[in-house]
């Protein structure tokens, strides 16, 4: 229970530090910091949805581009207030991939990689297609939500929703639901035997990872103030895979960590554009094939070699072998 | 047929696979607070039988009935809260789950409150004597543990009432299995738990269940004590046969 | 739309379409035996078409560009098997659980690796090899040599690949690892080896591809994502796992696509196979060919 304070307590550490933090770096970095929160968001859901509960999705990304399309052409072409045109933007992506959750209950994980490829695909390509509409490849401008451009409110906007989104994961994560969703990933034919409704708790997962998704891409379209169908590019699904590979899949820090701490680097190498993402891709690639942890695998491991003496290995057969005083 | 004893009725199974025939027309009936054995060479279908009782299947035709209640074509999460729980014969425990979670989960989706739970898992893992692997991850036990702890986990259900079990003791340590076994007999003892039991091992079964159904290429062939079953030349055949 | 130039497009249609095919073979083919989905195709593609690139500009010369497309091949099958060896195999060795998991995220990571490095070695250029053949006529409908001859290699390597599935061992015993991947074991063959071969062979036909279009799409890093998304979505209109039903596939995207660019409009060509795929999802959501397979 030890352990259970001192996560929290780091946690609060770590907010307390990014909520200082604009007051001593400048606007570029705020700016920096903002966008990689946004991916933080997409990633810890996406680990919700394909790391936790295993239905490994590649299309993840498009929600956050039809969460911002949503909210911004409701507001440009509709008139209608941010307010209403956010949730609306929620609310469809929850719907859609509920919709899409359903349709892939029985098929295999592959199929559903394959699929939810296909239906981000075709998502970006809407948008490209309808071009008088959307604004096509040229993007959309999007109306910003505090009428200004400076980074400050939009860091602390997006600060909480990465906070909510944390916490929002850790209590599902922790509750009934939680066990749920993992016994799914486990081995979902025992976990329905064991009356867990699995087609309830998979649309659960599908609705609420995308909600979150589409609610970053709402918020991101009104605070960058521009949006376009390169959201939903393939390369982004892989960005988000590779941030919550190197941070650490199915832990909760990872997928932020992973995410925040490689869109630093990424700008800080912002010169070696090829070489970043090459030693990224490769990192990943090393990560998967030696160490299926990340980084906090890593951590985890050096952790257990340092304490290796101090249990005797668990022979777990010896308690069945030497039954108790009294038993038969 | 309609025996208001009979908790489990097997009508006229018939399970078709593309161009296998698994099941062939078969029918028995259990009654409440049996043991059986369902026994017959590899290839019978008994596995195939046990999965349509639990809802992986529906049947090609043919009703399978539960308290009288027609059950074939439900889900398994339905299946599991009528009060039928089940092992199978490669355990299915949640790997990357602690034993204790484990546990949990078929009490979670009973609704059974978090203290209602842990105790009664304390007390079952106790009895298991797998108390000590409690927060250990499932991964690191052994084969044998894997299927001793599928079958507690299943006893974690508040009014069970039929546990199919898919080989229960197929190369299951003695020590483990003299636990299984004692738990079987007790919860059918105390808690008039049926017991539908598939297994290879005749000894086992023999001193385990009252009765047992034997099947062959897809059909029940016999039906008895294991010793009157032993000795009918039909049984024989199908076991010595090609 | 006169009839000349409907046929045109039609004919375009036609060998695209076939040409596409050769892509989705080597993916379905990895799949049926290994059932994993190589997302890193399209990087071998690549990889192919600079190999043949190089090839004909430095080494053979332009007549030989036939030669080319073999050795691009070979090259490539080498490459692909010293992959699965190094990064794939270790999951399929005993039981591991996720493999789906561990081998969509590797291969994606590794097209990006691949991408990055043709970047970074070669630059942000585009290449483009000597024509393989002049341009010529069918009837009177002008015809670009090279499209003809890039469809007639690929449908020899398709005819080839045909034979040796169906006729020859190795063939049957790939089709064994297909169907039944324990029971096959029991005949002495080596599952583990023939994962290695298959990868091989299925990015082989992927290398080909590249070196066949070279100089229809040029050759640079980022040529082999064109061919990956027609390879995919190929495979999501097919069904997984059905081999005719590539074939019926590719010929469908091949002419959605230029029918598209020609009643249409040219600019949007990636879109109309996308328009194919919802069609034909919306009434057979498995593909054409494919069924719901049963995981409860």
């Amino acid at each position: 229970m030890n352990l259970f304070h001192t996560k929290y307590l780091v946690f609060l550490i770590l907010v307390l530090f990014a909520a200082f933090l604009p007051m001593y770096i400048g606007e570029y970095w705020q700016y920096v910091l903002t966008i990689a929160f946004f991916y933080a968001i997409l990633a810890a859901s996406w680990n919700l949805l394909s790391g936790y509960t295993g239905l490994f999705s590649l299309g993840h990304h498009s929600f956050g581009m039809i969460g911002a399309y949503t909210s911004t052409l409701l507001m440009t072409k509709a008139g209608i207030p941010f307010w209403m045109s956010i949730p609306a933007g929620i609310l469809l992506t929850m719907l859609m991939s509920s919709l899409m959750g359903i349709m892939c209950l029985r098929v295999s994980g592959l199929y559903l990689a394959l699929i939810t490829w296909a239906f981000a695909e075709v998502a970006r390509n809407y948008f490209r297609l309808h071009y008088t509409f959307t604004g096509g490849d040229r993007g959309l401008e999007s109306p910003l939500l505090f009428g200004t451009i400076q980074p400050t409110p939009y860091y602390y906007l997006f600060l909480g929703l990465l906070i909510a989104t944390i916490i929002l994961i850790v209590l599902i994560m922790r509750s009934r639901i939680g066990y749920y969703l993992k016994a799914i990933r486990d081995d979902s034919i025992a976990a329905r035997s064991m009356g867990v409704n699995i087609v309830r708790y998979k649309i659960f997962a599908f609705a609420v990872s995308s909600g979150l998704a589409g609610m970053a891409g709402a918020f991101y379209g009104h605070s960058i103030g521009l949006i376009s169908p390169i959201m939903g590019d393939f390369n982004e699904m892989a960005m988000i895979i590779i941030f919550v590979v190197i941070g650490g899949i199915r832990t909760m820090p990872g997928p932020v960590i992973g995410a925040i701490a490689v869109r630093i680097l990424m700008e800080l190498l912002r010169a070696q554009s090829e070489v970043r993402i090459l030693i990224l891709s490769l990192l990943v690639i090393i990560i998967m094939r030696f160490f299926n942890g990340g980084l906090l695998e890593l951590y985890r491991q050096i952790k257990q070699w340092i304490n290796k003496d101090k249990n005797g290995g668990t022979s777990a057969y010896h308690e069945i072998e030497t039954p108790k005083q009294g038993e038969s | 047929m309609n025996n208001k004893n009979n908790i489990l009725e097997m009508d006229n199974v018939v399970k078709i696979f593309g161009g296998l025939k698994a099941n062939n027309g078969v029918s028995f009936e259990v009654e409440k607070g049996e043991i059986r054995g369902l026994i017959g060479p590899n290839g019978s279908g008994k596995t195939t039988l046990i999965n349509q009782i639990t809802g992986i299947y529906d049947t090609t035709e043919g009703h399978i009935r539960y308290k009288g209640k027609k059950i074939n074509g439900l889900q398994p999460d339905v299946i599991a809260a009528m009060g039928i729980m089940r092992t199978f014969q490669v355990a299915r425990v949640f790997l990357n789950m602690t034993v204790l979670e484990n546990m949990l989960i078929p009490a979670f989706t009973q609704g059974q409150s978090n203290n209602e739970a842990n105790t009664r898992a304390e007390e079952l893992l106790d009895f298991a004597l797998l108390s000590r692997l409690k927060n250990k991850p499932t991964k690191s036990l052994s084969g044998g543990q894997f299927m001793l702890l599928q079958i507690v986990r299943g006893f974690m259900r508040k009014g069970l009432e039929l546990y199919v079990m898919d080989e229960p003791f197929a190369g299951v340590h003695q020590s483990i299995k003299g636990i299984i076994i004692k738990s079987i007999k007790m919860m059918n003892q105390d808690k008039n738990v049926t017991f539908l039991i598939v297994s290879h091992e005749m000894a086992t079964i023999s001193s385990l269940c009252s009765k047992v159904t034997v099947l062959d290429k897809g059909a029940r062939i016999a039906e008895g004590s294991m010793k009157e079953v032993a000795n009918i030349p039909e049984v024989i055949d199908a076991y010595l046969g090609g | 739309m006169d009839l000349h130039l409907f046929s045109q497009f039609l004919i375009s249609g036609l060998i695209m379409g076939v040409l596409y095919c050769l892509m989705s073979m080597g993916i379905n083919f990895i799949y049926g035996i290994m059932k994993v989905i190589n997302w890193s195709m399209g990087e071998f593609f690549m990889i192919g078409a600079f190999i043949q690139y190089l090839l004909l500009e430095s080494f053979i010369g332009a007549e030989y560009w036939y030669i080319g497309v073999i050795i691009s091949a070979c090259a490539v099958f080498v490459l692909g098997a010293l992959v699965q060896v190094i990064l794939i195999k270790p999951m399929f060795v005993g039981i591991i659980e996720a493999k789906m998991e561990y081998v969509t995220i590797i291969t994606i990571s590794l097209a990006i690796f691949l991408r990055n490095l043709a970047l970074l070695i070669g630059g942000p250029y585009i290449y483009t090899p000597p024509d393989y053949a002049k341009p010529t006529q069918l009837l009177t409908l002008p015809l670009s040599g090279n499209r003809l001859v890039a469809f007639i290699g690929a449908l020899v390597l398709l005819g080839l690949f045909y034979f040796f599935i169906k006729k020859s061992w190795t063939g049957k015993a790939f089709q064994g690892v297909a169907q039944n991947r324990a029971g096959v074991q029991t005949s002495g063959v080596n599952v583990l080896r023939y994962d290695m071969l298959a990868f091989g062979l299925g990015t082989a036909l992927a290398g080909a591809g590249g070196a066949l279009m070279a100089p229809i799409f040029s050759v640079h890093p980022l040529c082999g994502l064109a061919p990956t998304i027609r390879g995919f979505e190929i495979i999501v209109i097919a069904g997984l796992g059905s081999i005719p039903g590539i074939l019926v596939a590719g010929l469908l995207l091949g002419f959605a696509e230029s029918l598209g660019s020609a009643f249409i409009s040219p600019s949007f060509v990636d879109i109309y196979g996308f328009i194919l795929l919802v069609i034909v999802l919306s009434i057979k959501p498995y593909g054409m060919f494919g069924k719901a397979e049963r995981t409860v």
